[in-house]
């Protein structure tokens, strides 16, 4: 028999029987990451909001060299994922590859820094932080060494408590996105200014949580019926605005947009105005023509992590009987939807600078950031942001359509924002099954709706949703936060890929990821080696930047507070858990313990 | 009374030998097995004179000798494949006619219940650690009798087993898939089964359900949805309960102290139906994990005192 001919040959027989599938539509698997790297609620609220801040970055490349970092975790990912199908995620890869020594080493020297870190943010003398560092390093050390301890740290801080800190912030970019917009373009001043202010904030933050329990207990079939119609809705209210910028000129942008200052605002001469104020406060500058490689542009790539480092969000694979056929797959579908949207990413930036004017739109972006987060006292020109689709909905004069425009818009955040909690409740399911947490969190009721999982992250939402209302000035400077526990999240998970063919060969060896190879070395130990330096990189950018560009790291004592309180609160469960089920004589250690096959 | 269940390891020859060894392992006293144990694929190696090529999950392979082709049958049965040797010639009949897969199928699942059956034998031997055994919807009938047949394995279908003063009611059968498998019935048929097999328990607390179909709405039957050309719907995103109605009422109906499930692998779980505790460890069985529940009961008061579910 030829080669030819083997290639034919049917690599396996199947038989009848349950579970037995064709896989899914690579469409599919696009369509999920195109959401979760989302251009306009993550992309447009922030990341492309904020070059003005670096004005001698370039804003194109910073894109395209994130997507270049996002695509080794997205190998990583794949990989994981066709190694380990159905295991679920980041909360079972750590904790079944992160054991031993490899979960020591890592416990250990996360334990290290963060206690130091919290120390220094507490004003401690040096000497005592470094007695702290020592004894954040035993703690860590010892949760790597107990089966789960890393695991369930570093997932239950990234797919759990700090989505309670997202809930405010999926809020705030509907607020700003749609409520504010919408109240604009009908002319409902009072909105305007309701929804500005406090009050209207936190009411917007427990509309979110409302809806996005609601999502929850409607289930993911229904709601991704709901996503499909958001994708399709958004990706046209994107093109409408993508054709409005390219065939208007910037003099048409200017009139329009003091046209509308004039009406909606009463705000004359607005666009220069908004320029003045956002030239005194140096933050209208730059290029976007500058493509130059250098500290500045690398300074804006952790920005830009705020909306892509999310390509694999939400992704497992299901059903048997599977190969390397499905890591491409879902690779195919991450690094569709990671650089579909760095594409669009560009494209847009390119855009405003052509029809909004760069100047206009950096400091269009800052001036409202620096008055929203507390940075500086001055009120922004015209009273809301200046939301790009809002922006474009202008170049046509009728506030029925621009509305209608916001509208369509809004599809963007309501079609990503049901996977808010869904994250935190698969999250708190999975460690109530490993009886870390009570029975009680992975309880539902007839109609399927999980309440105790939900009250669960419902709780601290509400909480930090009134934090983030009425102690603006100390929460709102910790939006990125959102996106560094997460980043340490998936920094565990692309260390697990990295080691995983050393550490557990058997797991790998059975792969269909073991067929793939760079120089003669593991796809999947290379891609995560690279992960994990880039992420690494980004999250000692994002703590140590000396200029405090970030507004997280160590120049900012509330946002290491923050932090360290979300790991200790997770170890201290982690470890409350193992003594309290030790007294009823469960062994926490047998969960993940081998049973000899010989 | 601390009872180890494990199910659907669907043919993993690994999975099967740590769940015999589990009694010692996790000092079990009872280890019951929910059923689905038979293979869903069998994987060609192809080749003659020493020369070997086959295709696991993609990748293929090249052996040479004995031994490399005896390594890689033991990698395939770990996954829960049944490794076959053929010719080239044997290769090309199979392709033309299916009715030589079909009865190959056949022989493959019987030498392998067979096989593991007489492993039972020898590794329960004097342990002490009762084991049973249910066959569930993906098993072919004919197995029945040779897990009876087994000296220290009780089949569980149909037959009602004393555990120390608690009885064991179990059935493989579940509500409808799409797969049309061997052991399905209508809701209502499944419901007079189950009445029929508990109506000789005297307390009703007092019992265990083995029952392979997880109840309706549970959490521990959320699979994936699929449309009608068996393709996942929305990416896999899309879970549905997909559980029976007639296990769900039996048991809120009869209330016994602990209810055993499997069938939906994505469905591990443990959740309170009215007094009962309902258990999925669910399976992931190519990866060569056996993932089980571990209950500790108090026979005398008829309760739950402890459980776990492990990945062992």
């Amino acid at each position: 028999m030829t080669t030819g001919e083997m290639a034919k040959a049917p690599a396996l027989f199947l038989r009848n029987a349950t579970g037995l599938v064709k896989g899914w539509s690579a469409f599919d698997a696009f369509a999920y990451s195109f959401m979760s790297v989302n251009l306009v609620a993550l992309g447009m609220f922030y990341s492309l909001a904020i070059f003005g801040y670096v004005p001698d970055g370039s804003a194109v490349l910073s894109i395209l060299i994130t997507a270049i970092g996002m695509t080794f975790m997205s190998i990583a990912y794949a990989g994981l994922i066709a190694a380990m199908p159905r295991a679920g995620g980041d909360y079972v890869w750590q904790t079944r590859v992160l054991d031993g020594i490899p979960g020591a080493v890592v416990g250990g020297a996360f334990g290290a820094i963060a206690t130091f870190l919290v120390a220094t943010a507490f004003g401690l003398d040096t000497t005592v932080a470094y007695v702290a560092m020592a004894g954040g390093a035993i703690v860590g050390a010892g949760l790597g060494l107990w089966r789960g301890g890393i695991g369930f740290v570093l997932s239950a801080t990234g797919w759990w408590f700090i989505l309670a800190l997202w809930a405010p912030i999926y809020a705030f970019i509907f607020n700003i996105e749609f409520v504010q917009p919408l109240a604009a373009v009908l002319g409902w001043k009072d909105g305007v200014t309701f929804f500005s202010g406090t009050d209207g904030g936190f009411s917007v933050s427990i509309f979110t949580i409302v809806v996005t329990s609601g999502l929850v207990a409607l289930g993911m079939a229904g709601y991704a019926r709901i996503q499909k119609w958001c994708l399709y809705i958004g990706l046209a209210a994107l093109a409408v605005m993508f054709i409005l910028m390219a065939v208007s000129s910037v003099d048409s942008f200017i009139a329009a947009y003091n046209r509308e200052g004039q009406a909606l605002f009463g705000v004359s001469n607005a666009y220069q105005a908004t320029i003045d104020q956002g030239t005194a406060q140096q933050v209208a500058g730059g290029d976007v023509n500058n493509f130059s490689v250098g500290v500045p542009t690398f300074a804006l790539v952790p920005f830009m992590l705020f909306f892509l480092l999310y390509p694999q969000w939400g992704s497992t694979l299901y059903g048997e009987v599977r190969g390397a056929g499905d890591f491409r797959k879902v690779l195919t579908g991450f690094l569709g939807g990671l650089w579909a949207t760095a594409g669009l990413a560009v494209v847009f930036v390119l855009l405003a600078a052509k029809t909004f004017g760069w100047t206009f739109f950096n400091a269009s972006n800052a001036t409202y950031v620096n008055h929203a987060y507390g940075y500086v006292p001055d009120a922004t020109v015209v009273p809301i942001w200046g939301f790009p689709g809002l922006l474009a909905s202008y170049l046509i004069d009728s506030h029925i359509v621009q509305a209608i425009i916001v509208i369509a818009f809004g599809a963007w955040w309501l079609g990503w924002t049901g996977t808010l909690f869904l994250s935190s409740t698969r999250m708190i399911f999975a460690a109530a099954f490993d009886r870390v947490l009570p029975e009680w969190a992975a309880r539902v009721s007839d109609r399927g709706v999980p309440w105790g999982a939900l009250a669960l992250i419902m709780i601290p939402s509400v909480v930090l949703s009134w934090l983030y209302a009425y102690q603006a000035a100390t929460f709102y400077p910790l939006t990125l936060d959102a996106t560094l526990v997460i980043a340490v999240t998936f920094l565990g998970s692309s260390i697990a890929a990295t080691i995983l063919p050393y550490w557990k060969p058997a797991i790998y060896n059975g792969s269909p990821v073991a067929r793939f190879k760079i120089l003669g070395l593991p796809l999947i130990s290379v891609a995560g080696l690279l992960s994990t330096l880039f992420l690494g990189w980004s999250i000692w950018a994002w703590i140590f930047d000396a200029n405090n560009l970030y507004g997280i790291g160590t120049k900012n004592a509330d946002s290491i507070k923050f932090l360290g309180a979300l790991y200790a609160i997770a170890a201290v469960v982690y470890i409350v858990a193992r003594l309290w089920r030790r007294s009823q004589g469960v062994d926490l250690d047998a969960i993940h313990a081998e049973i000899p096959a010989e | 009374m601390r009872v180890f269940f494990a199910t659907d390891i669907h043919g993993s020859e690994v999975c099967w030998r740590k769940f015999l060894n589990a009694g010692a392992f996790h000092k079990a006293d009872v280890l019951i097995m929910g059923g689905d144990m038979t293979g869903k694929a069998m994987v060609p190696i192809t080749g003659s004179n020493g020369t070997w090529r086959v295709t696991l999950r993609d990748q293929e392979t090249v052996l040479n000798g004995e031994d490399e082709v005896a390594a890689m049958e033991k990698r395939i049965a770990d996954r829960g494949y049944y490794p076959i040797r053929l010719t080239p010639d044997e290769m090309t009949a199979w392709q033309a006619d299916p009715s030589l897969v079909d009865t190959r199928f056949k022989a493959e699942m019987l030498a392998q219940v067979e096989r593991w059956m007489a492993l039972a034998d020898e590794r329960l031997a004097g342990k002490g650690t009762r084991c049973i055994v249910s066959p569930a919807n993906d098993d072919i009938f004919e197995i029945d009798p040779i897990i009876a047949a087994a000296k220290l394995v009780e089949l569980g279908e149909s037959n009602n087993i004393e555990l120390d003063g608690l009885a064991l009611v179990s059935t493989g059968y579940a509500n409808p898939t799409p797969w049309n498998t061997f052991r399905e019935l209508p809701e209502p048929e499944l419901r007079q089964r189950i009445d029929g097999l508990v109506k000789d328990v005297p307390d009703k607390r007092r019992a265990i359900f083995n029952f392979h179909a997880p109840p309706f709405g549970s959490n521990l039957d959320n699979a994936p949805k699929i449309g009608a050309d068996m393709r996942y719907v929305s990416g896999g995103q899309a879970l549905i309960p997909v559980g029976s109605h007639a296990i769900r009422e039996a048991i809120l109906d009869y209330g016994p102290v602990l209810s055993l499930h499997g069938h939906i692998h994505e469905g591990r779980g443990a959740v309170k139906l009215g007094k009962t505790l309902s258990v999925n460890p669910g399976s992931i069985y190519e990866d060569g994990v056996l993932q089980a529940a571990i209950v500790d009961l108090d026979v005398k008061k008829a309760e739950v005192k402890r459980y776990l579910l492990i990945n062992g």
